[in-house]
């Protein structure tokens, strides 16, 4: 039955122009997806055009995407990520690092925890925790709240400077510790 | 613009990881993205990155969309007219919903009023919005592929500083300039590079004189709207 399929089967019908497997997608994945592309531009007129581009994005490219290289929930995020990125770019990331609705989660203590309660997290939250605090706290934002070197820094009272060398150094560990 | 994505394989693949977290500025971001299509190599770290930092995507909290989100990227998907409803609802109640909801409808009453002749065929429009949801311009597509612009309220715009406009097809990582605007008046625009399309955004940012330096949106946006099939009425 279609209401079983796979979202890897369903893209794959996507790819052929089948509107209404992206509309099972859509069904099955918006919550999260507009939850992904919200936590980035934290206005959700603009989230709802991010997944709007994001889901003209799915449909001109789910030939794209092999299930022997990764899953689809994180295909499908990333495009988001990469749709919602974009218009955060455009607005010129005006948003304000002091905006009451950017929580602290992404950096709290128990985010790790979070991130563990999926089984390919756990190795991820484990090299997570390695990074110096700094190293961490930058990657985590800029992921989830899709923020900029300059809104990193003015969010973690670091100088800027120092930022971006810092937030590479984190990746390049993080590269190593899950080789 | 050769030579922007490095050759040493540790800068690159660098550079993928910065790509994927997000924090590189538009130019870089758009570099990549137009090279990933052709550069296989930093296609494959790209994708590397997106598994590794994948389970981050867990710490943004789940939300409903807007319930009419399907049917907007539906619309936008294929253009088909829009309901005759559209155009000739008593829509002024609601307004001001914002133009997420309202701008079909309020393109295809404008236009109406404005542009449009009776009994043409549908075409592509927008009213673009300011972030506060007010409208700015009315914008149509001809069959020429020209874009006809009005202006609807118009505002002055900070001294030494120039209106530029911009279109992004459905999908495309960065926006294509149209050109300087006046602060208020009609006028008809003619994209060499472009085709307007269901589902393009049309912008107007606000830049430094003689327009943005970079070939992409310096300062904020004034203005959005989406280009959507209007119902003649």
């Amino acid at each position: 039955m279609r209401a079983e399929a796979s979202l890897a089967d369903l893209l794959a019908s996507v790819s052929s122009g089948d509107r209404e497997a992206l509309r099972l997608v859509y069904q099955r994945q918006s919550t999260r997806l507009f939850g992904i592309a919200n936590a980035i531009l934290r206005d959700r007129e603009a989230a709802a055009d991010a997944v709007q581009d994001g889901f003209l994005r799915i449909g001109q490219r789910a030939g794209q995407f092999d299930p022997a290289r990764g899953m689809a929930e994180a295909w499908l995020a990333a495009v988001i990520r990469h749709a919602a990125l974009d218009l955060a770019r455009r607005r010129g990331r005006e948003l304000p690092t002091d905006d009451p609705t950017l929580g602290d989660m992404p950096v709290a203590p128990e985010a790790l925890e979070r991130v563990a309660a999926q089984f390919e997290g756990r190795r991820l939250r484990d090299c997570l925790g390695a990074l110096d605090e700094k190293n961490r706290k930058g990657i985590l934002l800029a992921f989830v709240h899709g923020l900029s070197h300059a809104q990193v820094a003015a969010r973690l009272d670091l100088p800027l400077g120092t930022v971006k060398a810092w937030i590479r150094r984190g990746l390049l560990q993080l590269r190593e510790c899950l080789a | 613009m050769p030579g922007v994505i490095p050759t040493d394989p540790g800068e690159r693949d660098l550079l993928a990881g910065e790509y994927v977290l997000g924090t590189l500025d538009s130019r870089m971001a758009a570099e990549v993205a137009a090279a990933l299509p052709v550069d296989a190599g930093l296609r494959a770290s790209v994708e590397a990155w997106e598994a590794r930092l994948a389970p981050l995507t867990t710490l943004a909290e789940p939300e409903a969309p807007p319930p009419d989100l399907w049917e907007r990227i539906d619309a936008a998907l294929s253009p088909r007219p829009a309901p005759r409803t559209a155009a000739a609802r008593p829509a002024w109640s609601g307004f001001w919903r914002g133009w997420a909801i309202g701008a079909s409808a309020l393109a295809a009453g404008l236009a109406a009023m404005i542009l449009l002749r009776p009994d043409e065929p549908a075409r592509l429009m927008t009213v673009l919005m300011t972030q506060q949801d007010q409208p700015a311009w009315v914008v149509e597509a001809e069959n020429s592929g020209a874009l006809r612009l009005a202006s609807l309220n118009p505002r002055p715009v900070e001294a030494g500083r120039v209106m530029q406009l911009w279109a992004l097809p459905p999908g495309a990582t960065a926006p294509t300039s149209l050109g300087l605007l006046p602060t208020e008046g009609r006028l008809t625009v003619s994209p060499s590079s472009i085709r307007p399309t269901a589902g393009m955004l049309i912008e107007i940012s606000l830049e430094p004189p003689g327009g943005s330096p970079t070939g992409r949106p310096t300062g904020p946006i004034l203005f959005i709207g989406r280009l959507t099939a209007a119902g003649a009425s």
